[in-house]
């Protein structure tokens, strides 16, 4: 079928793409656009592996079409700080040995990121209602949790 | 849902995002029986991927959020648009102040990502028994507009439900908005019970929308989720409900109605008779605690 021509925001730049239609946003994002952050666990919406902000909402790219990004503003784990300049909750998560294999991280620091900035004043249970999209099997979430407020304090 | 179908890309489709509502119904007529509406694409892209559906175009309505978007209060009625997210009648001041069991229920709805694209509208239109959103929209006696190339018709929300996962959307129509009555004094409450507490549709949910004056309810109306084909109203209950003494006594007597109302099947999340057993506990957890707000001892 007819390729779809999008333009938008990815990490800051402007960029303009042809992209399949049935393609989902995880695998452009991964597959095509090269930001290999965007993980696909479950590719049905539950597990996060997948999360990107998509308009400064954190959304599961698996369950968005690639053509649907037009005019909007994407913003995956790269665009959000780097090895040199990493974010507080990056910086947080090293001190805080809050990754183990590291398959869910992307889309969980992509997460706690935007509750760092929105909801910044999160009771521990709103943290874990919040958190409850993004799926980790190894390291329990606590320190992920403690990693987060210690990124709050600043 | 055969999980080896995943590895495969979705079969391919034309995609349209018509800019008009004009738009809109030529690319449905362009397309005959052959589309897909996609909104959050919450469902559609997990249907999709399912092979549930195999659509010829895809038609997207998100450049529509000005004519199908929005959340607004005028002369002594909510609307609130099918293309408002979760996330945004979650946290809108007016859904707060007149709608407090819709707020409840759609801070509830999968996770956070789930909730910045999922639709009030495509969570109508998919029809779910399940479907979070009906029962405070039933309670609070709401009504759906429909839209359609000639025009368009309101009905009550809980006639919009005409089975599982059936509708009374006509070939080439769309859900445009819901219409709540935003009455003063009319307080709702939601709640529901699940296997875990967040990311799982609910096993039964319960709405009530009713004012209370001098220690008595005023007009109530209680509606159940995930117990009956639809979600639905609970007739005699709402009806038992109504002028009634706000006690402890009477909320037995009205939540033991309700669960005689209720029609559950079994499934993976819960037998029959649990079901039943659950909308008796809720319904009467919820009357209660209204009493308790209004501060009758
Ligand atoms: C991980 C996960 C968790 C979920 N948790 C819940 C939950 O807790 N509670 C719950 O109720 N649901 C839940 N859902 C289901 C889903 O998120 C909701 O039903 C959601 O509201 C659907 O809205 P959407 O905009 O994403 O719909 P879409 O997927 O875009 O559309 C759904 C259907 O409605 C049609 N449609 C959409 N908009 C319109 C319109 N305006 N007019 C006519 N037809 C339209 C589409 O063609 C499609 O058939 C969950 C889904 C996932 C993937
Ligand atoms: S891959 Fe998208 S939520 Fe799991
Ligand atoms: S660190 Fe392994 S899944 Fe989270």
């Amino acid at each position: 079928m007819r390729k779809v021509r999008v333009s938008f925001t990815l990490n800051g730049l402007k960029k303009t793409d042809e992209v399949e239609p049935n393609q989902t946003l995880c695998d452009y994002l991964h597959d095509v656009a090269g930001t290999t952050s965007v993980k696909k666990g479950c590719d049905t919406g539950e597990c996060g592996a997948c999360t990107v902000l998509l308009d400064d909402m954190p959304v599961t790219s698996c369950l968005v079409l690639a053509p649907q990004v037009e005019g909007r503003d994407v913003v995956t784990v790269e665009g959000l700080g780097t090895k040199l300049v990493p974010n507080p909750v990056q910086q947080a998560f090293v001190e805080h040995d809050a990754v183990q294999c590291g398959y869910c991280i992307p889309g969980m620091i992509v997460t706690l990121s935007w509750v760092r900035e929105h909801v910044p004043r999160a009771s521990d249970a709103e943290i874990k209602r919040l958190m409850s999209g993004n799926l980790c099997r190894c390291t329990g979430y606590l320190q992920q949790i403690e990693a987060l407020k210690a990124a709050i304090k600043g | 849902m055969r999980p080896f179908q995943y590895l495969a890309p979705i079969p391919s489709f034309d995609y349209v995002a018509p800019r008009t509502l004009a738009e809109l119904f030529e690319a449905f007529n362009g397309h005959g029986k052959g589309f897909a509406i996609i909104a959050g694409g919450t469902d559609l892209m997990v249907a999709l991927k399912e092979r549930a559906v195999a659509p010829e175009a895809v038609v997207d309505l998100c450049r529509l959020r000005g004519e199908l978007g929005g959340i607004d209060v005028s002369k002594g009625v909510l609307r609130v648009g099918a293309l408002a997210t979760f996330s945004q009648i979650e946290s809108d001041p007016l859904v707060r102040r007149y709608a407090n069991a819709l707020r409840q229920a759609a801070a509830n709805v999968g996770t956070l990502q789930i909730r910045s694209i999922a639709t009030l509208g495509g969570n109508l239109a998919t029809a779910s028994p399940a479907a979070d959103s009906a029962p405070p929209l039933i309670a609070l006696g709401a009504s759906v507009t429909l839209l359609g190339r000639s025009g368009q018709r309101t009905l009550p929300v809980q006639s919009f439900f005409t089975g599982p996962k059936k509708n009374a959307l006509l070939r080439g129509e769309i859900v445009s908005s819901v219409e709540i009555p935003a009455g003063e004094g009319v307080s709702s409450v939601w709640t529901r019970a699940a296997v875990r507490n967040e990311n799982v549709l609910s096993t039964v949910s319960v709405a009530i929308a009713a004012s209370i004056h001098d220690g008595r309810f005023g007009s109530s109306r209680v509606a159940l989720g995930a117990v009956a084909p639809t979600p639905i109203l609970a007739e005699n209950s709402s009806r038992a409900m109504t002028g009634s003494e706000a006690t402890a006594g009477q909320a037995e007597r009205v939540a033991a109605l309700a669960a005689e109302e209720a029609r559950p099947i079994s499934d993976i999340r819960a037998s029959a008779h649990y079901r039943k057993h659950l909308v008796f506990v809720l319904t009467r957890r919820l009357i209660l605690q209204m009493v308790s707000e209004a501060g009758i001892p």
